[in-house]
Formats: structure tokens, sequence, C-alpha cells
């Protein structure tokens, strides 16, 4: 029984990880806690939902499109709403991004209404051993892993991924190397929610989701982000399979309804032990 | 006419007026020194020049072109580069992706290859240092960087701020003879400097900042046997 489980956590512990990088990239680059982070979730859901039930499209290929779409919402929401008050205390990019947040919610519930959702798709199960496990799971673990490798060569081999590195260290040195910083942040934030919606994409093709099922995946990304320490990708994707896991164990030895109680526990020790977070550096 | 023309600029932090109707030309392949004591104004001036502050009154031509409005990333595509002070290395990132950074303007990445290797020959040691994270460079091999990374950006202009501040002596005269070397390129700079001294030596003309204006320009030789100047920043 805790078998299964846990393999079930750990699978889905990869895409809370990516959900997680997306929030700790625009923070780590621009000190941004993007609040819009659950609703952009969302929408990657409903992105892969319309796609299957309205056009009939393969989740997977309609997942390019939410790729794709979740990079220009991003850049958009940050010319839009965050760029103004980028230099501005951190309430002011709070309250920005909580706009946003209430924004986007307002429209797709008024076009969504608030009933649950579900992609009705099928991929069967993998048998491993005794247990088998969906293949909509292992696909998304593994697409997760694949966009954490793609984001690291992205970030670390490109000429706009080096520039998001450099305004990320030094914003006001990197202008003066003649990178476009306001460019290379709207970029950062776009990155940041395209992560987020394809985490809320993926998730999509196993679970049922309503236009609010966001918020519950955004609680996780802070809890992951404090697990792994914000600002580090590669400690969003470990925070998220040790989140994953601890989801997978806690049902066999207590009801289900624990596992948030539980989590926001474990949120709050961290952040009065260790507030660098758990794998984060002291700084 | 200069390379650089700056008229009577003013700028502010807040509320409080910092430079007052400030003006200063380069002459093209001129290496002209700016000094003043602390808080005299002189980085305000760079940053104002640069565009990182924004001029309240005033105009800034480069080559003959109003660049006023220009933002700093514009500045250094056009060749108008600024070696900060205190640094400002992309800390997290090797030596070598520094010197890519600065070598990222559209102007400067088709030369990258020439530029990298004259800067690992100015600056041998960066070479032996291309892999190590800039944060963990010691001072003056941080300084090294920082002018190294300016050079890679190609620049028609480079402007360094405070370059001998915090370094050995041995450092300081082995970036001065690549300021020589620079000079005899035909490159046009401005050195800002604490040490008076030394930068009315090595440069041709000169202007005084104190308490945000232009007090006093004119031949560094003869601003170095000024009365004043004498007294005032060379302590004689
Ligand atoms: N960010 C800032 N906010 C408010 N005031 C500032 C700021 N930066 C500098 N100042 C003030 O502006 C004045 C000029 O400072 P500036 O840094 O330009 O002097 P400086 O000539 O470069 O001095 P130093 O030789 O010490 O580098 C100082 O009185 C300083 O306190
Ligand atoms: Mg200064």
């Amino acid at each position: 029984m805790l078998v299964p489980s846990l393999m079930d956590g750990l699978l889905l512990g990869f895409v809370y990880g990516i959900a997680a990088m997306g929030l700790s990239l625009i923070w780590g680059v621009m000190d941004v806690i993007n609040l819009a982070h659950g609703p952009i979730i969302a929408l990657g859901m409903f992105g892969i939902y319309l796609g299957f039930t309205g056009l009939g499209l393969n989740p997977y290929l309609m997942l390019i499109l939410v790729i794709g779409g979740g990079l220009l919402l991003g850049v958009l929401i940050y010319w839009v709403a965050v760029h103004r008050v980028i230099n501005a205390p951190h309430l002011s990019t709070l309250l920005a991004t909580f706009a946003v947040n209430m924004i986007i919610i307002g429209i797709a519930t008024a076009i969504f209404t608030t009933s649950p959702r579900n992609v009705d798709f099928n991929l069967g199960g993998f048998p491993v051993g005794p247990i088998t496990l969906p293949w909509t799971r292992i696909l998304a673990a593994l697409a997760s892993v694949l966009v954490t490798a793609l984001l690291y060569l992205f970030l670390y081999q490109t000429r706009p991924g080096k520039a998001i590195r450099a305004v990320s260290d030094n914003r006001a040195a990197a202008e003066l190397m003649g990178i476009p910083t306001s460019w290379i942040l709207a970029l950062a934030f776009g990155l940041g929610t395209m992560l987020a919606a394809i985490s809320g994409g993926l998730i999509s093709t196993f679970f049922p989701f309503t236009i609010l099922a966001g918020s519950s995946y955004e609680l996780k990304s802070f809890v992951i982000c404090v697990l792994g320490g914000l600002g580090n990708p590669l400690g969003a994707l470990i925070g998220g399979l040790l989140l994953g896991a601890l989801e997978g164990i806690i049902p066999a030895f207590m009801e289900t309804s624990w596992v948030p109680v539980l989590e926001f526990v474990l949120f709050v020790l961290i952040l009065l032990v260790r507030p660098q977070g758990l794998l984060g550096s002291k700084t | 006419m200069a390379l650089l023309e700056v008229q009577g600029i003013s700028s502010s932090y807040g509320e409080v007026q910092i430079l007052w109707d400030a003006s200063l030309e380069l002459e093209r392949g001129r290496l002209t020194a700016l000094v003043g004591s602390n808080g005299a104004g002189k980085t305000t001036l760079l940053r104002t020049v640069m565009g990182l502050l924004k001029a309240s009154q005033g105009s800034i031509r480069f080559d003959g072109r109003d660049v006023t409005h220009v933002s700093p990333h514009g500045k250094a595509a056009e060749g108008i580069v600024l070696v900060p002070e205190g640094r400002q290395l992309f800390p997290s990132m090797s030596v070598y992706e520094n010197l890519e950074m600065g070598a990222f303007t559209k102007r400067a990445r088709g030369n990258f290859q020439a530029n990298l290797g004259r800067v690992y020959d100015m600056l041998p040691r960066l070479k032996e240092r291309a892999g190590q994270r800039a944060g963990t460079l010691s001072g003056g091999e941080q300084q090294m960087l920082a002018v190294g990374r300016g050079l890679m950006a190609q620049p028609e202009i480079l402007m360094f701020d405070e370059l001998s501040l915090g370094l050995a002596p041995f450092l300081v005269l082995n970036l001065f003879e690549v300021l020589q070397r620079l000079k005899e390129e035909g490159l046009t700079m401005l050195l800002v400097e604490q040490n008076v001294q030394m930068a009315l030596a090595v440069s041709e003309y000169g202007y005084v900042l104190a308490e945000g204006r232009v007090e006093l320009e004119g031949p560094s030789r003869e601003l170095a046997r000024n009365e004043h100047v004498r007294e005032a920043y060379l302590g004689i």
C-alpha cells in the first residue's frame, strides 16, 4: 500500500518541482513574489482541457501551445503590471501581482464558472513489479525532468540565458554592459509563468480541477521553495520530490485531509529554524 | 569637436541635488582625468552621463549626436562604456562568462575573439582564472576583470571610476600600464580617481569637481602646478 502511493507521490513531485521552479526563478532574478502563480497554473490546466475537449487535440500536443501561451502571458504581465513597480518596495510588487491574480480569476470564472473539469484521457498503466504506474504520471515526470534540463541548458549555454543570470547578479552592471535589462526581466518573468503553465497542463492529465485549483498548487510551490531555497531551480525540483514523497507517505498513516495541514506545519517549522531553506545556502 | 560633450548637466537623488550645471568634454584619443574629494559627485556625474541617473538639465552629445535620453544599455551599444566603482561584476558567473557579458552588444560581439585575445594578453591573470567564479576572485583580480569586461565591450569611450581604489601599489602600476597602452592605441578615456597625483600624471587634461560643480579645468600639467589643487588635493 505504501510503495505505490510513494511512487505516485514522487512522480507528482517532479511536476510540483517545475511549478515551484517558476516561482523561484522570478524571485531569484527580480525579487518579486508572483502571486498570480496559481491562476496561471489553472490556465495551463484549462489550456489542455480546451484543446482536448474542444478541438480533440492530444494533451501533449496541446502542451506546446500552453508553453508558448504561458511565455507570452508572462511577458505581457511583466510589462503591464510589474515593470512600473519593479524598483518599488516589495509590497508594491506583491499588490501588482495580486491584482493580476484577481483579474485572471475574475475573467476566467466568468467564462468557465467554477465547476469541476477533467481531461478524460487515459494511457493505461505501466506495471513495475506488483504495482502499476499510470502512464500520464510517468510522462508528466519525464516531461518535468526534460523541462528542467532545458531550462539549465538555456540559462548556462545561451546568450539570453546568461543575460538572465547577469541581470539576476547585478542589474545595473548588466545595463552598463549593454544588456536591455527590462526585456531580460520580461523574459525571465515569461519563463517563470511558462513553468507554472506547464505544470498545470501536466497535472490536468490525471487530476480533475476547477479554475480555482491553482491556489493549492501555488501554496505547494511556496512550501517547496522553502524546502529547496528560493532562487535555486534545482533546489525547487528536489523540494518538489520531497513534498511529493511526503504526500505519498502521509495517507498511509492518517486521513488525506491532513496532508495540507502537515505541509504547512513543515513550512512554518522550516521558516523558523532554517529561513534560507532546507537546501538553500546561507547568505 | 570633442567625442563626448557634456553640457551643463544637473542631477539629484530624490530631492537632494548633487550635480550642478557640470560641463566636460572628452577629446578624441585623449585621456582625461576627473578628480575631486570624497563625495564631490564624481560617481554621480558618471552615472548621469551613462543615464543610470536622470539629468534634470543639460545635454550629452556623443560624436555630435544628442544622446541625453538614451538608456544606459543604448549608450553601451554606441560604445560609451563605464567600468563602475566597486567593480560590479557578475559574482555567480565565471570570469569567462563575465567577459562574454562584456561583449553583449552587437558592436562587440563580432570582435569577441580578437578582444578576448587582447584582454588575456594585457591581463594574463584573467586567462589563468577563466573558469573561476568572479565572486571568489581576490580584490585585485576583480578589478582586472572589471577592466577586462569593459574592454570586451569594444568601447569608443572608456570611463573608469576609481580604478586604483584599494589596490596594492604594484597592481595599480599594472593597471596604469594597461591604461598607457590603451592611450597609445588611441582610445578616448576618462579616468576618475581619488589618487589625484597619479591621475594628473597620466592624463593630458583634467577637471576638478567640488561639491557637484566643475571648479577648475585645464591641461593636467598645469593643474598639478596649481596652488589650490596642490593644497586641497595633493596635500603639498
Ligand atoms: N544613492 C544615493 N542616494 C542619495 N545620495 C547619494 C547616493 N549616492 C551618492 N549620494 C550622495 O551624493 C554625493 C556625491 O556622491 P558621489 O558618489 O557622486 O561622490 P564621489 O565623488 O564619487 O565620491 P567618492 O570619491 O567617495 O567615490 C554624496 O554626498 C553622497 O552622499
Ligand atoms: Mg565615487
